[in-house]
């Protein structure tokens, strides 16, 4: 195996009925057998692209080859090819009935025959330390757990490619570590190719052989809002990088050199600008709202243009109770503990 | 009346509703299926077409057929006015539109991720259908019992395409309205009761089932 790529994109364009572009990458090589990280901000196609490469969407233009093959060009191979790559949505589907029948639902439709179902089924619950839960119904499983079950669902199976849409959004912390091992596992023992999203900057570097960064529909390189690089300076307990004069960004330890960190939109506090006094630092940046977007849940997707630009997410109540819309001057605020370093 | 005649008018009842209900059923279904599945141009047009179809009075399609299946009309040629079949196909007509609804919106709940994980999982589109359906399968059943209700209950088509031939197209609503306009009032309760019980027990010999399962 090795070098050979599971997924080869050219000139790859998705988009919606009657709407713009949700993605558009020039190109894009999976190798085969690796870990693959795509990081980016709610919006930024991954999604999209995972169901690209799950075979379950087809790119209104450009090329995509699977494993040498273009698997769009006959349904016979698109339904075969398939077969090779599971999709682990974010939040996953349970079939009604018990963990065993959606377990087994894949090998089932592969024509894999019925006296190696147990077997692999025990397999599987114990590599997402489930065991035992064969015969449980569905509806009584936490969030966490039914997230455990569609992994377990689709490790069965022993896909070419296993893709993960933030595998580890819904699970206790307690499980996140496992669930990152069941990902190195598939990846060791069966040289399954592994593609997942994460917000979790720490976890993509530590799990992934390589990590993409996406933006708008479009793979970057470190450009996205809230990465911000410098040279580090330091005074032993504290760190800092000053990307723009003025603006410098803090944040703990002993950091020297030219260093990206980046800020996790969800970790940025917001203020009327009018509270400029009263707010204690450090990391405190003013600017006015520039982009104001709704998305689900309630939430606000905002953008903060000034001596830095930042992206974040807050509330809508929030917005409200603090007078805050479109154009509104604003301060921004996060921990130093919030900042993560990305090394070069 | 005698117990014989009132047992062949219940049988009609059941027998022409209950094979206009399965019938319908069967062209519904995949119907709705479809629709729930795939997003195109006029999609909210046939839906629109369907919720207007859905409140078509009885009478409306009764004389619809009339016409259709007179021995004048175009489908004359059949001979099957004031026939079981005229009744069942006009009864087919009067429940499409509420199951193909019924079962739009139920299979439209689970469609989408349902057969996204189907297809994910390796299953080709049939299998991935027929997943949705099994997951859709309590909301279907009442979507089914909804058809029956309305067909078993409605007088204008009977009326119209059977006739209200003794032994032959009457069933308990055209019976109910026959006795009614003798003005043997009592005989029309007791009719209206029994078909009110018909169809109390099927819905729980349907609901016994169905939490049987779950």
């Amino acid at each position: 195996m090795g070098m050979e790529p599971a997924y080869l994109l050219h000139q790859i364009g998705y988009r919606y009925p009657a709407n713009k572009f949700v993605l558009d990458l020039e190109r894009l090589e999976v190798p085969a057998g690796k870990i693959i990280a795509l990081v980016g901000p709610n919006g930024a196609g991954k999604t999209t692209l995972l169901l690209l490469l799950g075979l379950l969407k087809k790119p209104t233009r450009g090329d995509l080859k699977f494993f040498h093959s273009d698997p769009w060009q006959s349904r016979e191979l698109l339904y075969e090819k398939r077969k090779e790559v599971v999709l682990v949505t974010h939040h996953p589907y349970l079939f009604q009935g018990t963990v065993f029948e959606n377990l087994v639902f894949g090998l089932r439709v592969r024509g894999i025959p019925e006296p190696e179902w147990k077997g692999r089924a025990e397999e599987a619950l114990a590599m997402v330390e489930l065991d035992g839960f064969e015969d449980q119904p569905v509806k009584g499983l936490s969030a966490g757990q039914s997230q455990r079950v569609a992994l377990a669902r689709a490790i069965i199976i022993r896909p070419r490619v296993l893709l993960l849409d933030e595998p580890t959004a819904n699970i206790d912390a307690s499980m996140v570590s496992r669930v990152e091992s069941v990902i190195s596992e598939v990846n060791a023992q069966l040289s399954t190719t592994v593609i997942f999203s994460t917000h979790n900057f720490s976890q993509a570097f530590r799990l992934a052989d390589q990590v993409l960064y996406f933006l708008d529909g479009k793979q970057v390189k470190y450009s996205h809002e809230n990465y911000f690089s410098g040279r580090a300076e330091t005074d032993g307990a504290i760190s800092w990088i000053e990307p723009k004069p003025g603006a410098k960004i803090f944040f703990p330890g002993r950091h020297q050199g030219h260093l990206t960190v980046v800020i996790s939109p969800e970790k940025i506090e917001m203020f009327p600008a009018s509270q400029k006094q009263t707010i204690p630092g450090p990391n405190i940046f003013s600017g006015r709202i520039t982009r104001l977007e709704m998305a689900e849940n309630n939430l606000a997707l905002l953008r903060m243009s000034g001596e830095l630009n930042f992206r974040l997410n807050r509330p809508l109540s929030e917005l409200d109770k603090k007078g805050i819309s479109l154009s509104s001057p604003v301060l921004v605020r996060f921990a130093p503990e919030a900042v993560e370093l990305i090394r070069k | 009346m005698i117990l014989l005649e009132l047992i062949k008018t219940i049988w009609v009842s059941l027998k022409v509703s209950g094979s206009a209900t399965l019938i319908a059923s069967l062209l519904a279904v995949p119907l709705a299926l479809f629709l729930a599945g795939n997003e195109f141009k006029g999609k909210r047009l046939i839906l629109l077409i369907n919720q207007t179809w859905m409140a078509a009075p009885t009478v409306v399609i009764g004389l619809l057929f009339y016409f259709l299946l007179s021995r004048s009309g175009p489908l004359g040629a059949f001979g099957i006015l004031f026939s079981q079949t005229a009744m069942m196909i006009g009864q087919i007509i009067l429940i499409l539109p509420l199951i193909i609804g019924f079962a739009y919106s139920a299979l439209r709940q689970v469609d989408q991720k349902a057969r996204l994980t189907a297809l994910t999982l390796g299953a080709n589109p049939s299998q991935a259908g027929w997943m949705v359906i099994k997951e859709a399968k309590y909301a279907l059943i009442i979507a089914l019992l909804a058809g029956f209700a309305r067909a078993v209950s409605e007088v204008g088509i009977s009326m119209m395409l059977g006739g209200n031939i003794r032994g032959e197209t009457r069933n308990i609503t055209t019976a109910i309205a026959l006795e009614s306009s003798k003005g043997e009032f009592s005989d029309a309760v007791v009719l209206g009761i029994l078909l009110l019980g018909i169809t109390l027990g099927i819905n729980l010999l349907v609901n016994s089932g169905l939490r049987e399962k779950a």
